[in-house]
């Protein structure tokens, strides 16, 4: 396979923008119609995470090492949409066509063949991967809503109980579909250790013009049926550092961070932890009274709800990354940090400042499976 | 803002010489809705210039194979015909994410909407009853003045502060009450307004529903209607191309983050009503 070959016969394609995807999908929609039920109605963010995907790859051909665990991914994440290895084939004679269109004169036998042999050893990776997670769990598992909460105008917890056990540690997400809106899949973190009756509860804020966060803050109703998707990311616990321990959540990102107190708080000698949950105005610190609650249950907790927003708010007002520099010194801390990214982002810049090293500073990086 | 030359299409020039209106006053930076109404803009100009270059291309293509295959320069080949339907499903996929996309847009405009009239509703609440409150305490004190001092009053101290007591309450609840229904009442008239309104958009919205068949092929179908009102039009950020859905809205963000804050103090439902009492939950 001549690599730099293939690369240029990608730059020259790429080079047509959206009108590539768009040739691909069709064509492989012409050729195999069945194929069209994986896809929501809506191809345009599809298309953007095809090219992006196809962009990495090829940048990346010569050094399969390094792609390996990036496609197993992949082809891991992909069972839950039904993509299964009888289509694999489908793919690769479409994206072939698409390529060898978009290249005209200078499309050639060799470079047909160099395509095949890269999509053949890609497709080889991801349908291993997915034979071998399929042998492990299933595709994606069904839920059942069995309560459902609109704290807020738009600001929803919900708890759905699972008919298989679904095995994930705390500070993980998981995707989630509605057949109200198929084919389309969010993350959300279960914000609570796994339990025996195989529920998880939800922190769901209504994006404006959000397809599925509309769904859930306000469209489900108890006996509403969801799926989930597999576990995925690496915001979770990490014990025995000896180390006390910082949380910050941004709104609904206290979900995951939720999660983990609980988990502390069944280890048999917990750390001191300090919970720093902020919102723009009072009405967003949803989820306090409970926290609260658990603040008085146990003495190694200490929340602190945060206001951004609001001048007449009697607690600590400010920014999430403000508040901290003036309310401890966190430097022997593990901090763990959830929230939107300018918020992570500022929360993580400050604590650098403050001298908290970086290896102390946990944050979710979901890598590529950001639906 | 919609920046416009005379074929309605943006052009280089206008994207150099673009100036932006400062945010609100109480806001930092440049006007959000202006600089995304003009991002949107900008978007929807690439994407058809892209699609013009696809189409370009595709004719130039064809035309080559044409030469190509000179030997018989009229008869389409099923390989044609196969990219030709390509063509037309890419088109209709297009054409769907496009009433996708305008549906999101509008229900994002929807939403930010009413979310900014709640805030602006929430906080207009919140200094009226504090206006309301002290315009009672302040007659009610009055009254309880007037009571104390009340010439020719023969009874004695105590019962005197019970009076004045009795004065102030029925003052306060009188000035309070009366606030209140004038308040309630607005507030319903408000509702029924936007009640009409809606009425209104919605009704246009569905005569301006896309029509996406060549009349004839859907004879029952009534033809796209000119829209009454200002909402029968798609809003300016409704380009048809527009960025897909936030992604991982999982962590959705306190919009301190970002967006500047608003300009009215935010409401509260908190137990900031410490300082003023209860009637800061009016609304």
């Amino acid at each position: 396979m001549d690599v730099q070959r293939l690369q240029e016969s990608f730059a020259r394609m790429a080079m047509h923008g959206d009108a590539v995807p768009l040739f691909f999908y069709s064509d492989l929609f012409l050729r195999h119609p069945e194929t069209r039920d994986l896809f929501p109605v809506s191809m345009a963010a599809q298309r953007d995470r095809l090219v992006h995907a196809l962009g990495r790859i090829v940048s990346d051909v010569e050094h399969v090492d390094a792609l390996g665990g990036y496609l197993q991914d992949l082809g891991r994440e992909h069972r839950k949409f039904g993509a299964i290895a009888e289509y694999y084939p489908h793919v690769g004679t479409s994206l072939v066509a698409t390529v060898a269109q978009f290249n005209g004169p200078a499309w050639t036998p060799e470079l047909a063949a160099d395509w095949k042999a890269a999509y053949d050893l890609i497709a080889q990776v991801m349908t291993g991967a997915a034979a071998e997670d399929a042998a492990a769990r299933p595709a994606f598992w069904e839920a059942t809503v069995v309560a459902h909460e609109l704290r807020r105008f738009d600001l929803a917890t919900f708890r759905v109980a699972t008919t298989e056990p679904l095995h994930y540690l705390p500070g993980q997400s998981v995707s989630m579909e509605s057949s109200e809106r198929p084919r389309i899949w969010r993350l959300y973190s279960p914000a609570n250790v796994p339990r025996d009756d195989l529920t998880m509860d939800f922190h769901v804020r209504m994006i404006d013009g959000g397809t599925l966060s509309m769904v859930l803050t306000r469209g489900l109703a108890v006996g509403a049926r969801l799926r989930i998707g597999s576990p995925v990311g690496t915001l979770t616990y990490e014990p025995g550092t000896g180390r006390d321990v910082l949380l910050v959540a941004g709104s609904t990102g206290l979900a995951p961070l939720k999660a983990i107190t609980e988990q502390i708080s069944g280890l048999p000698d917990p750390p001191r932890v300090h919970l720093l949950f902020g919102a723009r105005t009072a009405d967003g610190l949803y989820d306090l009274t409970d926290l609260e609650k658990m603040a008085a249950r146990h003495p190694w907790l200490t929340v602190i709800p945060v206001v951004s927003d609001e001048p007449g708010y009697p607690g600590e007002r400010g920014m999430l990354h403000e508040v901290l520099a003036r309310s401890g010194d966190w430097r022997g801390h593990d901090v763990y940090a959830s929230g939107p990214t300018p918020m992570v982002e500022a929360t993580v810049t400050q604590l650098m400042a403050l001298g908290v090293p970086r290896g102390q500073i946990h944050l979710e990086d979901f890598g590529w499976s950001e639906p | 803002m919609t920046v416009s030359s005379r074929n309605g299409r943006l052009t280089p020039d206008q994207v150099q010489s673009i100036s932006f209106p400062p945010a609100r006053f109480g806001r930092r930076g440049l006007d959000e809705e202006t600089v995304y109404s003009f991002c949107d803009q900008v978007q929807h100009e690439l994407m058809t210039l892209l699609n013009e270059k696809a189409s370009l291309w595709e004719e130039v293509e064809r035309l080559r194979r044409r030469i190509i295959d000179s030997g018989d320069p009229t008869g389409a080949r099923p390989e044609d015909a196969h990219i030709q339907a390509v063509r037309i499903l890419s088109n209709a996929q297009q054409m769907a994410d496009k009433y996708v996309a305008d549906a999101q847009d509008y229900s994002r405009q929807l939403t930010q909407d009413a979310r900014r009239q709640r805030d602006e509703v929430l906080a207009e609440a919140k200094k009226h009853a504090g206006r309301v409150l002290d315009e009672a305490h302040s007659r009610a004190s009055r009254a309880a003045d007037v009571m104390a001092s009340e010439p020719g009053s023969v009874a004695g101290g105590e019962w005197r502060d019970r009076t004045a007591e009795l004065a102030y309450l029925r003052t306060f609840s009188e000035v309070y009450r009366t606030h209140l229904r004038a308040y309630l009442e607005t507030l319903l008239n408000n509702v029924e307004d936007w009640e009409q309104s809606e009425q209104a958009s919605l009704a246009a919205a569905r005569a301006e529903l896309p029509f996406p068949f060549p009349s004839g092929t859907q004879g029952q179908s009534p033809p796209p209607a000119p829209g009454p009102t200002s909402y029968s039009s798609p809003p300016p950020g409704s380009s048809p191309y527009s960025t897909p859905p936030p992604p991982a809205p999982s962590y959705s963000s306190p919009p301190s983050y970002s967006s500047p804050p608003s300009s009215s103090p935010p409401p509260s439902s908190s137990p900031a009503s410490s300082s003023s009492p209860s009637p800061a939950r009016l609304p």
